[in-house]
């Protein structure tokens, strides 16, 4: 396996506590990457955006006083947003399906359940270098298209006309240990959605391969 | 989703900053060279959760005194909570991640709190202080096992 070379890519790790934030710098500096910034919460990230030309975020969801989803949000619609475009991975150890679609639709690019491993950091930088998605402007969203792929058996009507074939150029081109593991990943989140109603009570959490499935359509 | 919706193709690509192959390209080794890092971060892995337990006994100190704002306390037993299980499984202390999630479980249904639930608390927290001091990594082999079948025990009782 050769693969890709991060060492001209600059990474900023936005995360409260400074144990994990540790963690992630020592796996990106031993897959080769040697520009890393850390920010402490969502306000300090933002502040620091200003000045620090990141190409990838790595962003926890829990964070005070500006939690991770708040981050995401001020920085692809803030009118002061530095760079309302910069691909963003989700850390978190929340991934419960509603967790999860609710920072899709934030404007995360990948989402990263905890533990994490160096695996599956790379797995999602790979995604992202592999998969350049458009951005869509739609109502009060603004991010990557959520569309990764297109369905050939989907009859329903067009909700989003403006949109028709935007996303060709990512059909197929998940990683391939994700191939491997889509199909059954892919029912057991299905199930697991059908569980998850809105009955208020426990909802299962997702594993890794199981959430990228339920991304990827 | 409207029918108004833009697309914007954004102005730069990762594409033009990566190579592919060549020497500092990411391959096996360096995957391996990785997970070798996070393993020798173990022994201060241990330090940090024993930090994170001070924080734990520090807010179960205060909802048992009944000291101070009871749910800011639980939330904050669930963040330190939910920050041991996220660490645990990169260290492989997955028997800490199994416990943690327990934790935060209980801790974010809680809407008041009575003797009954600190009691739990009191349990989980008793359970991630022995997977530390007897360094219970893995699934904790039979000892952790034991544990985490005396805890299912122990909280549906209290």
């Amino acid at each position: 396996m050769a693969d890709y070379n991060l060492s001209r890519l600059n990474f900023l790790i936005v995360d409260d506590n400074k144990h994990m934030r540790a963690l992630v710098k020592s796996i990106l500096h031993a897959l080769g990457v040697k520009s890393i910034l850390e920010a402490g919460d969502g306000a300090d990230a933002f502040k620091e955006l200003r000045h620090f030309p990141a190409d990838v975020i790595i962003c926890d969801w829990s964070m005070q006083p500006l939690d991770g989803l708040d981050f995401v949000r001020m920085v692809r619609t803030g009118t002061d947003s530095p760079n309302p475009f910069v691909p963003i991975i989700m850390l978190t150890g929340h991934t419960e399906m509603h967790r999860v679609m609710e920072a899709r639709d934030s404007g995360v690019h990948e989402f990263l359940a905890k533990p994490i491993s160096a695996k599956g950091i790379y797995s999602r930088i790979r995604t992202i270098i592999e998969n350049p998605r458009p951005f869509i402007r739609a109502g009060i969203y603004f991010g990557p298209d959520r569309r990764r792929k297109e369905n050939p058996n989907y009859n329903g009507p067009e909700r989003r006309k403006a949109d028709k074939g935007e996303v060709e150029g990512s059909v197929g081109s998940i990683s391939d240990k994700l191939k491997d593991n889509d199909d059954k990943a892919k029912t057991k989140a299905k199930a697991k959605a059908k569980d998850d109603g809105d009955d208020g009570g426990d909802t299962p959490e997702l594993s890794q391969d199981e959430i990228n499935a339920l991304l990827n359509g | 989703m409207s029918d108004d919706s833009e697309t914007i193709q954004p102005p730069t690509n990762l594409q033009n900053k990566v190579e592919k192959g060549g020497p500092g390209a990411v391959d096996l080794d360096a995957i391996a060279r990785a997970e070798k890092v996070i393993a020798n971060l173990a022994g201060d892995y241990i330090n940090w959760a024993k930090e994170d337990l001070i924080k734990l006994e520090n807010a179960y100190a205060k909802l048992k005194k009944g000291d101070g704002d009871q749910k800011e306390l639980l939330l904050g037993v669930f963040n330190v909570a939910h920050d041991m299980k996220g660490q645990g499984g990169s260290f492989d202390y997955e028997l800490m991640t199994a416990v943690g999630d327990k934790l935060c479980r209980l801790v974010e249904k809680l809407d008041k709190i009575g003797p009954k639930e600190i009691e739990k608390i009191r349990v989980y927290v008793d359970a991630m202080q022995v997977i530390i001091g007897h360094k219970l990594n893995g699934d904790g082999g039979k000892e952790g096992q034991q544990l985490l079948m005396g805890l299912e025990v122990l909280v549906q009782k209290s």
